[in-house]
């Protein structure tokens, strides 16, 4: 559930200092997208997108002298000049949640992760956090299929369904239960369940003994 | 009236002999039980021509599976454990010389469908095969049927380009892995999503992989499918596909469980869909492989869907070219 063991680690840094061809450089043959800006002692200042520097790089459509001066600038132009001073950034006890909410919220592809001395210790990217999410609910691992049944409201009903579960020995990894309102015709709550086997037959009829009743999922 | 067809029936009474016991195990020997008693009715209006296997020579096997997965596979059955691999998978003391005979179906039929090009031919057989993997033993199957039928198809009779069309309500992810590199071996497969459904593999993106990229196509339905979308994938992606391929032999895994009272799936398909699938299947074999076409037997769990689906699809292999041109037009 940390994301510490989703990230990359370590990051791919630059400093103030650097100038931006070299930082063009690092992303296109690293295929960075994001890198963090660090002092001389790992501390996070900032971060720079490859957005940023396609920005400050002159454009195709300039006039041949235009452009000329403007790559002769682009080549002097350092790093701390057009980074963004970070405020957004998670910490190395950062949960996936954490991290998703922070995705949610800032609009930014990828997170630097710090110590709590503020040193780099890693990225996390967006995609890292798909990667992590599709492991969490066993999604492409070969023998898995999601069971779906309607939460009657009646006590305790997570506890009679992983007891039906565990007594038939079926390994399962995702059990959600809707919240809020709602989520089928009758107004109730469904619970899905990802489980590991095929034995789909005997764990309906087990369910079913049990008062739950399967649900066929729909699309709205 | 139309003169009696024939259906060459391929299955052997040890397949019975495969034991799942257990209180709640759905792939068990009633299932063929059911299927010969259909069989039967079949009879009242064909001739029925019933063949027994032997054994899959090992090196057939040997093409789809590592030799030491079939080195535990059979250590495992003659040591009196209860399941290999996965609690799925249960086996008994005789399932592994029961598989090589299942693995002998195939081919049997292939040799057949050489020598008798237009014969219809039916291998009913278990264990059924196609989630088993190379080294893997997955959802109640242990040797992949069609796949090493293939494969042999392939080496023994030189018919490269081979289709191999999957009706089961899942996905057969062993089919697909077996052959996903091949551009001469084409796998269309149609189930049910695999979000919802086991074993969680065949989402439409997975089209091959390498030089066997395009020569696969899976087809996803939404819990709830009904015939007409079956149908409708079927003559709108399976055949123009099948069209651009031009496959020399077509095989077909067979299963039943897409049928709405089988609740080893969420698709509701009738009886009647089945028929629709073997009728199709034969004028496919005609168009594209004169006629040759073997189908081997996957799924399908509630006992008189089973029979009643396996009945109308043999009745639709066996109608002939006339009948169908007539029956397409009323089933669409
Ligand atoms: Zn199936």
């Amino acid at each position: 559930m940390f994301i510490s063991s989703f990230m990359s680690a370590p990051a791919k840094t630059v400093t103030p200092g650097t100038l931006l061809p070299e930082a063009r450089e690092i992303m296109v043959s690293g295929s960075f997208r994001h890198l963090p800006v660090v002092d001389g002692k790992d501390i996070l200042l900032g971060i720079i997108t490859d957005r940023d520097i396609r920005s400050a790089f002159p454009s195709e459509v300039m006039d041949e002298r235009e452009r000329g001066e403007y790559l002769q600038r682009f080549a002097t132009l350092t790093v701390g000049k057009i980074m963004t001073a970070i405020v957004t950034k998670l910490s190395s006890k950062a949960t996936l949640d954490d991290a998703l909410i922070l995705f949610e919220e800032s609009k930014i592809g990828a997170l630097p992760v710090v110590n709590e001395v503020n040193q780099i210790i890693g990225i996390l990217a967006i995609n890292d956090l798909l990667t992590a999410y599709k492991q969490l609910f066993g999604l492409g691992v070969r023998g898995s299929s999601l069971i779906v049944v309607e939460d009657d409201g009646k006590p305790r009903a997570l506890t009679r369904l992983t007891e039906v579960l565990e007594s038939k020995q079926v390994p399962f990894t995702r059990l959600i239960r809707t919240g809020g309102s709602g989520w089928n015709s009758n107004g109730n709550n469904l619970i899905y369940i990802r489980i590991h086997s095929y034995n789909l037959s005997g764990i309906n009829h087990a369910l079913a003994d049990a008062g739950f009743q399967p649900v066929v999922p729909a699309a709205q | 009236m139309s003169p009696q067809k024939t259906l060459f029936h391929i299955s052997h009474s040890r397949y019975l002999q495969h034991e799942t016991d257990g209180d709640d195990h759905p792939e068990i020997p009633a299932r063929l039980e059911e299927v010969n008693c259909q069989l039967q009715r079949l009879a009242r209006t064909n001739q029925i021509i019933c063949l027994e296997p032997c054994e899959a020579e090992r090196r057939w096997i040997l093409a789809i599976h590592s030799n030491d997965y079939l080195l535990r596979f059979e250590e495992t059955a003659l040591t009196g454990h209860s399941y290999f691999g996965h609690p799925d998978n249960r086996l008994g003391y005789y399932t592994y010389e029961i598989a090589l005979l299942a693995a002998g179906a195939g081919l049997a039929g292939i040799d057949l469908a050489e020598k008798e090009p237009h014969a219809t031919i039916f291998c009913s057989v278990r264990p059924p095969g196609h989630h088993a993997e190379k080294s893997m033993a997955l959802g109640f199957c242990f040797l992949n049927n069609v796949a090493i039928a293939a494969r042999y198809w392939q080496d023994k009779y030189q018919r490269r380009r081979i289709a191999i069309i999957d009706f089961d309500a899942h996905h057969g992810n062993g089919i697909q892995a077996a052959f996903e590199e091949s551009p001469e071996v084409f796998y269309l497969s149609i189930h049910e999503h695999p979000t919802f459904s086991f074993p969680g593999t065949g989402y439409a993106e997975e089209n091959g992989t390498g030089a066997g990229i395009g020569m696969t196509l899976n087809i996803t339905l939404l819990p709830g499918a009904k015939d007409t979308e079956v149908q409708n994938a079927f003559t709108r992606q399976i055949e123009p596909a099948l069209e651009d391929f031009k496959p020399e032999v077509l095989i077909i895994a067979a299963g039943f469980d897409g049928h709405r009272l089988d609740d080893m799936s969420g698709l509701a398909y009738s009886s009647m869909l089945y028929r629709f699938f073997g009728q199709e299947i034969a004028a496919l074999g005609r168009r594209h492989c004169q006629g040759r076409v073997i189908t081997i037997l996957e799924g399908g769990y509630h006992l008189p869907s089973l029979g009643e689906s396996f009945t109308e699809y043999c009745s639709g292999l066996l109608q002939s070219t006339e009948e169908v041109g007539k029956c397409s037009s009323v089933a669409l």
